[in-house]
């Protein structure tokens, strides 16, 4: 073994103790990163890395579209839009038995179309659709598992801060990850629909039937939202806008709307770009550490070596990608989803595409997989999350009414894997 | 010693198979080995426009900088953005660099500079015709630089800002109306589906440097900085970009060939009329080197004299 | 063990942060609105703001910055909780005075290195894309949100080491969890 590699293994020893000590993932990254980079090249170069990464990775241009996706979500939640959504899907699926968890469901995956973010997704349905729920008397284990499960919608259907940011650093378009996302968004809402009816067809309750005009009236409050989420995917499909820009005009219309409907007032803007600037300043914290930890992985040849050790193997393309994936299963039971992506995607993106994956199909099958991390124990964001916000349900039985919805991602992965077209197609088409 | 060689171009780019790998190949040779460079392709080691901090902060030891992509920070080199100046990247990136010679030590002096080289002259690619410098009023232009987006603004136009993969989509969309781009990069990023129209003038080049660390290059032997001399030299820096230089080229003649696509040769007023629109642009440029201190009508008379004397000037 | 905070400088500094917070986001609606207004300026007049692209990026960078400064105060990173939950409160609070101590030190090289980004833009005469200005004045800006961040995280590693780290989390209320994935 070399020095780079010892080196590079005293790395990631040091990154995981540090990790667990608390220390936030995007320092213990950095500084691990700076370290490494100090044991190869020398400490005044390294130290260099701090004054010219970091800087350059907050005013790229490219990245700013993640803090203004962050804050059409949080203008969203305080512009009541998720009420509606659950609303509407309640008066046009209510009357069937589990109705509810099909409007959850529906509701997740229509806030996921304005919100990047799963965790903030599965917050904010906890607190519209779980009320509900046990008021028609679902266990709370079911119905928080229903949420969670709906919750990781977030990051699959467009926007996507983890897409945005598997796009960075896997150098791929923004605008074409996030097409990509749409099938696989909406075929993972179907199925997670499907197994509600499967699993809960006859055991959960109905909810109350609406009267027709009035579930018209639930789509007609839903419009401006609707209209929007087409107009910046649709901005961006037909390649009208750039992604930033369909970003700030995302944020932007939002906030309108919600000033012109008087849902939002002062108070409330301020408090929402207070909170989009806080997980923002998060996200780039740990994209700062990532980049910082890749310039140490790329002097040790870490990835290289790792390519070059599982294309010996020979255990062809597919043998290789499950490999992959395994080892994205299993971190994502103990690591949150982005940091995995960040930690992982530079080692395994060369070996990957020297396989000849489509780099696009790749990002969306990586999200796939951390996504199932998240409602897996130990770690599970989403799980927490629920739980943080309703106390009564015990993760337990969270991880337990979640886990009909792990099988069909599963279903739904190997699906993916075996028809790329699912993914393909729709960015094939934008030209 | 082994050094790190950092760049931002994909390990793809003509730039690596045909000018960097022999380049490193014959230092290693000239060496017997003492001198080993392993390439950090694809911005590995930082973002394409921090490399000459990268060069510069011993990051890398030697980096691929394109000086251009931070405006107003070296003033002198950028005089070969001034449009309508260069007429190829062969015999004019020999001109280029040993002009930049005289300049680099005091414009780039935190690093040792190494070589300066071009890329074949791009031009205008639209999806209607350009013929005159009027064409670009009320379009929208992806410019290659800071340079011809100030063009574009005085003309008219407006620039729009996205990355080289991004061009097509934002030209077939609508986004922008035109772009500037080298000939044989238009085909490879597939611009060439969505622009039938071509301005066949050499309308623009951007200089690069290879630089390398100023402790690296110290720390070397006498022999083997002997070698690296001997291979920092304007005779490299023409073998250097040649290979990318005629991959541009070949675009050129892929679209004179193609039934899709038409070339407009500027007739000679058409010509002037574009070095009129420009000339505002030379005279920033002096503006900005006098304001550093330099004498503005030499530094530009010199590379007048080298292009003409490598033939490589556009008149 | 737990000293009795005392509410006044508590009060303070947490309106300190909350200022800092506001402004912050306040550059964050201005930058939405200068890219939005820009697109919409290159579509109907085909005149977009002029440097829309450098004023973002560069406006975003301060923003980043001290918003960093004000999660350094609230302690409001991303990070693993694997193990601090099951520790009693006095491991804890040691896991948490390392975990502070660890991103003081990142914070404060950070701050001394980009100060050399701040030298080296105004020397060198970095201009922006179309207007020509200078872009050192932002760098600096970015920067002064690093330095307040030293400034910021070392009073929560006192806060921290001192026990009233909860106290403050109480005077700033119960604002809502967010996280990234
Ligand atoms: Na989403
Ligand atoms: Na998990």
């Amino acid at each position: 073994m070399s020095l780079a590699d010892l080196t590079a293994l005293g790395g990631f020893a040091a990154l995981f103790v540090m990790m667990a000590l608390r220390v936030p993932i995007g320092v213990a990254m950095g500084l691990v990163g700076v370290g490494g980079f100090a044991m190869i090249a020398g400490t005044g170069p390294a130290l260099n890395l701090l004054a010219i990464s970091p800087i350059r990775t907050i005013t790229d241009y490219n990245m700013s579209l993640i803090p203004m996706f962050v804050l059409m979500g949080v203008l969203a939640t305080r512009s009541g839009i998720s009420r509606e959504l659950f609303g509407a899907g309640q008066a046009w699926l209510g009357r069937f038995r589990g109705g509810l968890a099909l409007a959850t469901i529906g509701a997740c995956g229509g806030f996921a179309a304005i919100c990047g973010s799963s965790v903030a997704t599965a917050a904010t349905m906890t607190k519209v659709a779980l009320p509900e729920m046990q008021r028609y008397g679902y266990p709370t284990n079911m119905a928080t598992g229903i949420i969670a499960a709906g919750g990781t919608l977030g990051i699959l259907i467009p926007p996507s801060v983890v897409l945005a940011v598997y796009a960075f650093i896997a150098g791929q378009d923004v605008g074409e990850l996030f097409i990509a996302g749409i099938v696989p968004g909406l075929l993972a809402m179907v199925m997670y629909m499907a197994a509600v009816r499967i699993i809960y067809g006859r055991s959960a309750p109905a909810g109350h039937k609406t009267p027709w005009p009035e579930a018209f009236r639930s789509l007609f409050e839903l419009g401006p939202t609707l209209i929007l989420f087409a107009a910046i995917i649709g901005g961006i499909y037909f390649g009208v806008v750039t992604p930033t820009e369909a970003a700030a005009a995302g944020a932007f219309l939002t906030g309108l709307i919600g000033i012109v409907r008087r849902r939002l007032g002062w108070r409330e803007i301020t408090e929402s770009l207070v909170e989009a600037l806080r997980t923002s300043v998060a996200i780039f914290v740990i994209l700062i550490g990532a980049l910082l930890f890749g310039y140490f992985l790329a002097v040790t040849q870490t990835p290289q070596k790792i390519t070059a050790f599982l294309v010996a193997m020979d255990l062809g393309a597919y043998g290789t990608l499950l490999i992959i994936l395994a080892v994205f299963l299993i971190l994502g039971c103990v690591l949150d989803a982005m940091a995995m992506i960040i930690l992982l995607v530079p080692i395994v993106f060369p070996v990957v595409t020297q396989l000849g994956f489509d780099p696009v199909w790749f990002g969306v099958v990586v999200v796939m997989t951390v996504e199932i991390g998240l409602i897996t124990p130990p770690i599970g964001m989403n799980i927490f999350v629920i739980n943080s916000i309703a106390p009564e349900a015990h993760p337990v039985g969270i991880f337990k009414g979640v886990t009909p919805f792990v099988l069909t991602d599963i279903l739904r992965l190997a699906l993916i894997i075996a028809f790329p077209a699912i993914v393909l197609f729709l960015p094939g088409t934008m030209g | 010693a082994d050094l790190r060689f950092s760049t931002w171009a994909p390990p793809t780019h003509p730039l690596q198979p045909t000018g960097w790998e022999p380049w490193i190949q014959s230092i290693q040779e000239a060496s017997e080995g003492r001198i080993s460079v392993t390439l950090f392709p694809s911005e590995q080691l930082g973002s394409a426009l921090d490399h000459y901090d990268i060069a510069r902060d011993g990051i890398a030891d030697l980096a691929y900088i394109a000086p251009g992509y931070q405006a107003g920070r070296f003033p002198v080199i950028a005089l070969g953005q001034i449009p309508f100046l260069i007429a190829n990247a062969k015999s004019g990136t020999r001109a280029f660099d040993a002009w930049y010679r005289n300049y680099a030590d005091k414009e780039m002096g935190d690093i040792h500079f190494c070589m300066a080289y071009l890329h074949s002259p791009g031009t205008l690619h639209s999806k209607e015709p350009i013929a005159v410098p009027g064409d670009i009023d009320g379009k929208t232009v992806r410019p290659a630089g800071a340079t011809i987006g100030q063009l574009v603004a005085s003309l008219g136009g407006a620039s729009v800002q996205v990355s080289a993969p991004a061009a097509r989509d934002a030209l077939e969309k609508g986004t922008a109306d035109a772009i500037t781009f080298p000939w044989g990069s238009l085909f490879l990023y597939g611009i060439d589906e969505v622009t039938p129209y071509h301005l066949d003038m050499p309308i623009y080049t951007t200089p690069f440097i290879t630089g390398m660390n100023k402790a690296a290059y110290e720390a070397l032997s006498d022999e083997d900085k002997a070698v690296m001399d001997a291979h920092c030299t304007s005779e490299w820096a023409e073998k250097v970009a040649f290979g990318w230089a005629n991959f541009e080229d070949e675009g050129r003649e892929k679209a004179i060939a193609s039934p899709d696509h038409t070339l407009h040769e500027p007739t000679p007023e058409e010509v002037k009329a574009w070095q009129d629109a420009a000339a505002p642009l030379l005279d920033a440029w002096k503006a900005d080197v006098t304001a550093k201190g330099y004498d503005a009508d030499t530094v530009y008379q010199g590379l007048v004299d080298e292009l003409k004397a490598a033939g490589a000037l556009y008149e | 063990m737990a000293i009795t905070a005392r509410p006044g400088i508590l009060a303070r500094l947490e309106t300190v942060a909350k200022a800092i917070e506001t402004v912050a986001g306040l550059m964050l609606a201005v930058i939405t609105i200068v890219v939005f207004v820009s697109v919409m300026g290159r579509y109907l007049f085909t005149s977009p703001i002029p440097d829309s692209f450098d004023l973002a990026r560069l406006l975003m960078g301060a923003t980043i910055m001290w918003g960093f400064a004000a999660l350094g105060f609230r302690g409001r990173h991303i990070s693993v909780d694997l193990i601090s939950h099951i520790l009693p409160p006095v491991a804890r609070r040691l896991v948490d005075a390392f975990a502070a101590l660890v991103l003081l030190g990142f914070t404060a090289l950070l701050a001394y290195m980009m100060f050399s980004r701040v030298s080296s833009a105004y020397f060198s005469g970095e201009t922006t894309f179309d207007l020509r200005l200078p872009v050192w004045p932002f760098v600096a800006l970015t920067w002064g949100g690093a330095a307040a961040a030293v400034l910021t995280t070392a009073i929560r590693l006192v806060l921290i080491v001192t026990g009233r780290a909860e106290a403050l989390e109480a005077e700033a209320g119960a604002a809502p969890e967010t996280n990234a994935s």
